[in-house]
């Protein structure tokens, strides 16, 4: 197990920084420059901004500068914000939507595992029917639509709720209704077709053999396997919801790091696209590297060790 | 299973914490709105930067010039006039204006507004390692565009502290908007003595000092910005508001939503909702100097014929554009330079130059044919209408496409462009026929007109006239405002006559307001002017 940690660290490394490298020259491959501006300037302001910005150096001198802003973590002044560091924005940004996302993905876990097991064990009666079909409004409604709705019912109809912005535990609740309803969905349609599997296997049967309550069955032995499928699908959902989303962030004026990832790209602000591309892909391959743990953990059939199972 | 049980306890216990951390936060800054006189606005976004410097654009001029005053400050009739200043002696040869401080100019931290402010504020905007995009509005002091350019060193330049409170600057040319573009928060002072301990002074609220109206009471970046009546300001008693709180949506439809559920006093219109809302009784529209127009590439066939180039913009009814695409009560555009600017005379430069193009698609066809004669044009040119890839642009161009095809039956292509290299292409003359927009930096028309200078880099069209760059170049120079106005007028219609562009609509600015809000004064240049503002019960 350690071996395999330490060799799966090294290959981590690798990947961030092939991602890193990738970015960066895709990045300065598109047209339009970070001073572009519909206003006009004079040569000397444009002279004088990219001069600031170390972009009137040659690309490889700015890759490596780049590269050891990586190794510090630190990649300097942003260029649409440029009293505030990458850092800054980041530290700032991450912590809310990292709360947002841990409540989300609490949410549509425990809703939609349960969703799914009701479904399964209700098999192609009426709670089946009615839960798939909750499910598949939610996989098909957009959260965006959600978004504007559950607003315009809850704070501007009934005012009940705050319609935006992120200032208390009340603020909290329409995004995450909006944001869980998704991943909810999804979760809910895989916990129920991987537990009708698993509950036709002949383990299952044994269980039921040996008089275990239907509850014990459920959640002690079936379970178990039936979340392979819905922790495959965890790790990327994980990190891509605790980075932010750019729609809903947007929709409650949440201050969020989602906006981030869009709109560097927009305004070629070059710094904060290369920290946050550095920042999400560190997270999203530490999410792939726990999703492996888990499976050794829920099947003892999957051993990490680089020899393999036997 | 126990494993899971602890990390899914691991997991709750962290987001209770959190919750609870963002509770106390909240509380703050609700509970205080007994009594007090507090208006909730929207800025849309975080500011870019409250460094006077380097804000330059609406989202920080919202905020800047409500918490600080330049040595004019525009009234409530948009006029430059007396503020951290209290008077000015103008040279006779119009180069040279000596300005009295008041008195009683304060900082926030009770410092005196001296002279030394202003040289240390405005040196510092021209500093080519500030990397100021504002700085080339200083350009017409002495030395400053050799200064910012690299070659010339910050003491040549114009600006002189005689004493304590009175503050010297020299120009290159008698500049007739002179006192109005100092009126821009670029131009602001900059307590020397703060800025010198701490260069990042206006980073945060703590250590923010302000000389206006209001002053930075806190600053939760990305989220919420409050301002509180500053009482060093040499005018407090006109200040009728106790607080200000800035939200941060970006999204007009929840501000809206916010502004329906009454978290927001004002509130823009949502542009799905125009047609419902622009007619409400507490709308409220302003001016704003700037416009919507096209720009054709006269290097690009068939452009480069004048002709044709008229033939286009006579087939465009900008009357229906505003009417029934646009939808906001903007007016239709039939000059380059936006309403709202007097002359030497105290009449409207709009009014005065009149309408220099019309909806004529008669006129349209017969210039068309002529066009195509002089160039010797069978078939015209495949045209492509460019436009960055928002979606106003896009219903905006199919418009005129419809509208160009019914006046001259021509089919002209559109193509959308992401905004960032839309705008490297528009630089780089690589677009044909383009959507293009202008905003006011100042309140005079030479602002507008000297965009179509050869050199400008507003340019972006290709275009070049040598008596209009000669008009315009006169225009900067002359010290009599009357001879000034003649120049600019006779600019604009060569302009319009030459119709490198082709004007759409002026802009203006729309906003909801809730039934107790007053004197709000948004000046046609951009800023919102908050001194004024007062809530009734």
């Amino acid at each position: 197990m350690a071996r395999y940690i330490v060799k799966r660290f090294f290959i981590m490394i690798i990947t961030v920084l092939v991602i890193a490298t990738l970015t960066f020259f895709l990045m300065h491959s598109i047209p339009g420059s970070p001073f572009n501006q519909e206003r006009g300037t004079s040569e000397a302001v444009q002279a004088n901004l990219e001069a600031f910005y170390g972009l009137d150096e040659p690309l490889y001198v700015q890759y490596g500068m780049y590269l050891k802003s990586i190794v510090t973590f630190d990649f300097g002044p942003s260029i649409k914000n440029p009293n505030q560091t990458v850092n800054d924005l980041l530290s700032r940004g991450f912590p809310i939507s990292f709360e947002l996302g841990i409540i989300t993905i609490l949410v549509a876990l425990i809703s939609g595992v349960t969703l799914g097991i009701i479904a399964a064990l209700r098999h192609n009666g009426v709670i089946d029917y009615l839960a798939m079909t909750f499910a598949v409004l939610g996989i098909s409604v957009p959260n965006f639509v959600l978004a504007t709705l559950v607003i315009q019912q809850f704070a501007v109809n009934w005012s009940i709720l705050p319609a935006a912005t992120w200032s208390s535990s009340a603020h909290m609740v329409l995004p995450t209704l909006a944001l869980a309803t998704g991943p909810m969905a999804i979760i809910a349609r895989l916990t129920r077709s991987s537990m009708l599997e698993v509950l036709t296997q002949d383990y299952i049967k044994m269980a039921r053999a040996k008089g275990l309550t239907p509850m014990k069955i459920i959640l002690k032995h079936a379970l178990k396997n039936a979340m392979m499928p819905v922790v495959t699908i965890l790790g990327t959902l994980v990190a891509a919801i605790l980075t932010g989303t750019f729609v809903i962030e947007k929709i409650f004026a949440i201050p969020g790091m989602g906006k981030y990832f869009v709109e560097s790209i927009n305004g070629r602000d070059y710094p904060v696209i290369m920290g946050t591309t550095v920042f999400y892909s560190s997270i999203l391959v530490f999410m792939l590297f726990l999703v492996d743990v888990a499976y050794s953990l829920l099947d003892p059939r999957i051993k990490l060790n680089a020899k393999g199972g036997e | 299973m126990k494993k899971w049980g602890m990390l899914l306890l691991a997991m709750l216990m962290l987001v209770l914490a959190a919750c609870t951390a963002n509770e106390e936060a909240g509380n703050e800054s609700e509970g205080d709105s007994g009594g007090e006189k507090v208006l909730r606005m929207n800025n849309g976004t975080e500011p870019t930067s409250l460094d006077p410097s380097i804000g330059f654009d609406a989202p920080s001029w919202n905020i800047l010039n409500n918490l600080m005053e330049g040595l004019t400050r525009l009234g409530e009739d948009h006029q430059p006039k007396e503020a951290i200043a209290e008077s000015w002696d103008i040279s006779e040869d119009g180069l040279t204006y000596t300005f009295h401080i008041r008195e009683d100019a304060n900082w926030s931290n009770g410092d005196p507004v001296t002279a030394e402010d202003f040289v240390y504020g405005w040196t510092y905007m021209l500093d080519p390692d500030t990397a100021s995009s504002a700085a080339f509005l200083g350009y017409f002091i002495e030395g400053a565009e050799d200064f910012n350019s690299g070659s010339g060193d910050a003491e040549s330049l114009g600006l002189n502290a005689v004493d304590e409170k009175t503050f010297e600057v020299t120009l290159n040319a008698p500049t007739g908007s002179f006192l109005n573009i100092i009126s821009n928060p670029s131009f602001f002072p900059v307590n020397a003595k703060v800025a010198e301990e701490n260069p990042s002074w206006f980073a945060e609220a703590d250590s923010f000092v302000s000389n206006g109206p209001f002053m930075l009471e806190s600053w939760k970046h990305d989220s919420e910005l409050v301002m509180a009546k500053n009482e060093e300001y040499w005018d407090k008693d006109t200040v009728k508001l106790d607080k200000v709180h800035w939200a941060m949506v970006s999204n007009i439809s929840t501000e809206y939503q916010m502004f329906e559920s009454g978290d927001m006093d004002i509130s823009e219109i949502p542009a799905e909702s125009a047609e419902e809302l622009i007619d409400g009784d507490n709308v409220n529209i302003d001016d704003q100097a700037g416009l919507a127009f096209y720009r054709f590439n006269v290097n690009e066939e068939p452009f480069q014929n004048q002709k044709i180039r008229k033939a286009i913009a006579m087939s465009v009814n900008q009357q229906e554009i505003v009417e029934f695409v646009t939808k906001m009560e903007e007016k239709p555009a039939y000059g380059f330079v936006a309403p709202g600017f007097e002359d030497a005379e105290g009449n409207d430069f709009r009014e005065t130059n009149g309408d220099l193009i019309e909806y004529n698609p008669e006129e349209a066809k017969k210039l068309l044919e002529e066009g195509m004669e002089e160039e010797g044009y069978d078939e015209l040119p495949e045209i492509t209408l460019s436009y960055s890839n928002t979606e106003s642009n896009r219903v905006r161009a199919e418009s005129i496409q419809q509208m160009i095809n019914q006046s001259l039956d021509i089919d002209i292509k559109l193509s959308s462009v992401e905004a960032t290299v839309f705008l490297d292409e528009q630089r780089g003359l690589k677009h044909q026929f383009s959507t293009s927009s202008f905003l006011h930096d100042y309140a005079d028309p030479i602002n507008a007109l000297e965009s179509f200078t050869t050199d400008s880099t507003m340019n972006r069209t290709g275009w070049s006239n040598a008596e209009y760059d000669q008009l315009i170049a006169q225009a900067k120079e002359e010290a009599d405002e009357k001879a000034r106005f003649d120049l600019l007028y006779e600019a604009e219609k060569i302009l319009m006559d030459e119709m490198p562009i082709f004007p759409l609509y002026f802009y203006n600015q729309v906003y909801l307001y809730a039934d107790d809000v007053q004197n709000i004064v948004r000046h046609p240049v951009g800023y919102v002017e908050l001194k004024w503002a007062d809530k009734t019960e």
